[in-house]
């Protein structure tokens, strides 16, 4: 049994409001890091820790933080980026649900951190009622002395400020969700000037996932050095999983990376195995934007060593054999699910949320969802795989922001692993409109590609 | 004091040139001209805040600077890249760039109606020339392309958002040039639009500017619709006492009428001055304006057909090609080209020549098929 760190007291009875979760244990962090600690002793113990982001690309948070420029008369902020919205991944939403007062903690000692006064949290739109509990969360704190003006008598001020957006995938891109959050079109900026420079209002502003933020909590309580023997190597601490698919038990998980992929899937702690008997065709491990990997690859690298739930052996083999942690939405195939079938559904949710602001991802996001819905219908030619791939490799890296690359993966895994299933689709239009692939040889023992 | 100021030393396409610091990667390369110079369909130096989008101008770093000569990992939007000492630029020494912007190309054509044949833009078209530069013969696109209603936008602005390729160069003119923008882009992806949001026009003293700085034909000028191709007009520069504007504009016409004023542009397509309506939309006579002399367009633009300056003529002639034959009429090439089997005789087919006929190497074919 792995340690939790995070959703340990998530279901104590009444943990959402602020007696319990005092109770509990909840703000010890913040009246350490206040009384105790000064700003910059935070962030050291954040960048001991070994702390990467939680949002999807993993960059050291301890660095993200001391990048910040820090001009004298200048306000700084911290945005927390509460709009999940990758399909797949919805391990904030459990803990803002469940743990509010986790967040707002989290919020605390890293807007003491980095010294910012007003905090934002931007929060998807569709999770209106979350809003409410978070700003319940809010009223509780502030009513206690936790937020506000001279917090435990430190002379520090806070104030954390919740934003709903409008719907849009785009705006979980850092500065995308800066332009949403000052009221403008949620396009992303250029960068540079990156966010720690120019960020909210031209002011250096730091933005962090939700996870990122309440890891913090731990790290201040117990220390960063101890937060970072969780884990291995440079995976530290634990990470939630948001598993769906085709398994038994799918739900957030908080695992500590010691685990296999094998046994997340198939132990009864974790996922539970594939339900009806059915075997494991493939899996999208990291949320809708990282590469697909077939079952061979997934529990077995290339090497033929075992692939296991943390940073690293994710992504060994880069993108030939390998994928991504990613945001750590978990996405398991049973040998029924067609990959073209649901490569098509994803390009049309990129197509969908591309903001349209640079030509590569607004064009050719759409052509991608126009050809793959030819071939998942029976309108496909064997041309047109190598169109989609090339026109994926057109789109990736030419774009302002990562959604290009986001929108390109998924194709170009799906092309790279399952290139048979699409050539079978196109030899077999009718067929394929029937009964599906199955499972070919993608679960058979590892097959190292050249 | 006036102390020298440090010039960045920048290398494009192993040529070297000092800029200021400061200068992006796109001015750098503008400065050294001629095909260095990427091209830019959003980019518009006089608009701030422009650029980046269209990504034709990408580029790509191979060496950093001089204190950091890392190569950046991605191509870089040259537009807005600023260069630092001692940096190495490829552009169309490398074939990635050209694979990239090739494939842009075609991105931006995707939705693109081409229909230069009726467009009011063609000759003066960015679109155009980018596709000539850079893209492919063409379009491997099977499917319907995204079209939209045309739109007047007030009594001088017509908008053809399918033409449009979202360069946002419009927006920016309206924040930036007038003090009021009432258009915008609504909706996200492949189906956003420059639009007004419920129908409004577009009354500013200078929103006439966005016609100029469109690069394609989806903002058109209204009083010049379907009055003439471009390239039979003539340019010619001219000005007048402005109140609003600095009055210094082109003429564009034809004998003695005026068929439209525009503000007059560098040789990058960028206008100089901006101009207000009153120059560009009402002034249409030739006693309005005091004439300066003929505007200087690029040899290799389409509106100087017919009447080139300092061309050179080719050395070689026909004849020395055809390796002394003289061939004075076509059918000249047709009876000795192996290609075109002489041995038919297209009278006697009945009906249109097909691919059919052809194919008995040069032999008489039966005439009795279709």
């Amino acid at each position: 049994m792995g340690r939790k760190l995070l959703l340990e007291k998530a279901h104590v009875e009444g943990i959402r409001y602020f007696d319990v979760y005092r109770k509990e244990g909840g703000y010890r962090s913040v009246e350490k890091a206040l009384k105790t600690m000064s700003p910059d002793q935070v962030t050291e113990e954040v960048k001991k820790s070994g702390l990467r982001g939680r949002g999807g690309a993993g960059f050291p948070a301890g660095m993200k933080w001391s990048f910040l420029a820090k001009p004298e008369g200048v306000p700084r902020h911290l945005v927390c980026n509460a709009d999940e919205s990758e399909p797949g991944t919805f391990k904030d939403r459990y803990l803002m649900e469940f743990l509010p007062h986790l967040l707002i903690e989290g919020l605390i000692v890293s807007s003491y951190a980095l010294g910012s006064n007003d905090t934002y949290i931007y929060i998807r739109g569709e999770y209106a009622w979350i809003v409410d509990i978070l700003e319940q969360a809010i009223t509780e704190a502030e009513n206690n002395g936790f937020l506000g003006k001279n917090i435990l008598g430190s002379g520090f001020d806070c104030m954390v400020h919740v934003q709903r957006g409008a719907g849009a995938y785009i705006c979980g891109e850092e500065t995308a969700l800066l332009e949403s959050l000052e009221g403008k079109r949620g396009n992303p900026r250029i960068k540079p000037p990156f966010p720690a420079v120019k960020g909210l209002w031209d002011r250096p502003t730091v933005v962090n996932n939700v996870e990122t933020i309440a890891a913090v909590v731990p790290i201040i309580n117990d220390g960063g050095e101890e937060y970072a023997k969780i884990g291995v190597g440079k995976s530290t601490g634990t990470k939630l999983i948001s598993a769906c698919g085709n398994i038994n038990k799918p739900g957030v998980y908080e695992i500590d990376m010691t685990n296999s992929v094998e046994e997340f899937i198939f132990s009864d702690e974790f996922c539970g195995g594939i339900p009806n008997g059915k075997k494991l065709k493939a899996c999208i491990p990291g949320g809708s934007s990282v590469p697909i990997l077939p079952a061979n690859l997934l529990l077995k690298t290339a090497k033929g060593e075992t692939r296991m739930m943390n940073y690293e052996s994710l992504s060994d083999g880069g993108f030939a054999t390998g994928s991504m942690m990613g945001s750590g939405g978990f996405i398991v195939f049973d040998e029924d699910q067609c990959v073209v079938r649901n490569t098509l559904t994803l390009a049309r949710f990129y197509r969908h949320e591309s903001c349209g602001q640079c030509s590569p991802c607004r064009e050719g996001t759409g052509w991608m969802e126009k050809i793959l819905h030819g071939l998942e219908y029976g309108k496909g030619k064997m041309s047109d795989i190598d169109l989609l791939w090339d026109i994926q490799r057109k789109i990736e890296g030419n774009t302002i922001c990562p959604l290009g690359d986001a929108a390109a993966w998924p194709v170009a895994a799906a092309i790279r692993h399952f290139r048979d299933e699409f050539e079978w689709h196109v030899n077999n239009p009718e067929e394929a409109q029937r009964r599906n692939y199955g499972l070919a040889h993608y679960a058979d023992p590892i097959h190292v590609p050249a | 004091m006036a102390e020298e100021k440090k010039m960045f030393k920048v290398t494009i396409d192993n040529i070297s040139i000092d800029v200021e610091p400061g200068t992006t990667i796109l001015q750098a390369a503008r400065q050294v001209g001629g095909d260095v110079a990427p091209p830019a369909m959003c980019y518009y130096t006089k608009l701030k805040g422009s650029g980046g989008k269209c990504r034709t101008c990408l580029v790509e770093v191979s060496k950093g600077s001089a204190a950091d000569p890392r190569p950046m990992p991605k191509l870089v939007a040259s537009c807005r890249t600023t260069v630092m000492d001692g940096m190495e630029v490829k552009n169309i020494t490398s074939e990635r760039v050209i694979d990239a912007r090739k494939g842009v190309v075609e991105f931006l054509l995707l939705n693109h109606p081409l229909d230069c044949p009726i467009c009011d833009q063609a000759g003066e078209c960015h679109l155009q020339d980018l596709g000539y530069d850079h893209g492919a013969e063409g379009t491997r696109y099977a499917f319907k392309r995204r079209t939209f209603d045309k739109h007047d936008l007030g009594p001088y602005i017509q908008l053809h958002m399918t033409r449009c390729i979202l360069c946002y160069r419009c927006v920016f003119t309206a924040d930036q040039v007038t003090n009021k923008r009432v258009h915008g882009v609504l909706s996200r992806g492949d189906h956003s639009e420059i639009a007004t949001y419920i129908e409004k026009s577009l009354d500013n003293d200078f929103i006439g500017n966005v016609i100029d700085v469109c690069p394609v034909g989806a903002l058109t000028d209204r009083t010049f619709r379907f009055k003439n191709r471009v390239w039979f007009t003539k340019p010619v520069e001219a000005h007048r006492d402005c109140d609003k504007c600095c009055g210094k504009v082109t003429l564009w016409q034809r004998g003695e009428e005026v068929l439209r004023v525009t503000a007059r542009k560098d040789e990058w397509g960028e206008v100089n001055e901006w101009i207000c309506n009153t120059c560009r939309f009402e002034k249409k006579h030739i006693n309005d304006w005091v004439i300066e002399g003929p505007t200087k367009i690029s040899r290799q633009s389409v509106i100087s057909q017919g009447h080139y300056v300092d061309t050179v003529r080719p050395k070689e002639t026909i004849k020395e090609v055809m390796g002394g034959r003289d061939p004075k009429l076509l059918f000249d090439i047709h009876t000795v080209s192996e290609v075109n089997k002489p041995g038919v005789d297209l009278s006697a087919i009945p009906g249109p020549a097909t691919s059919d006929v052809f194919d008995t190497k040069g032999k008489a074919i039966n005439p009795s098929k279709p």
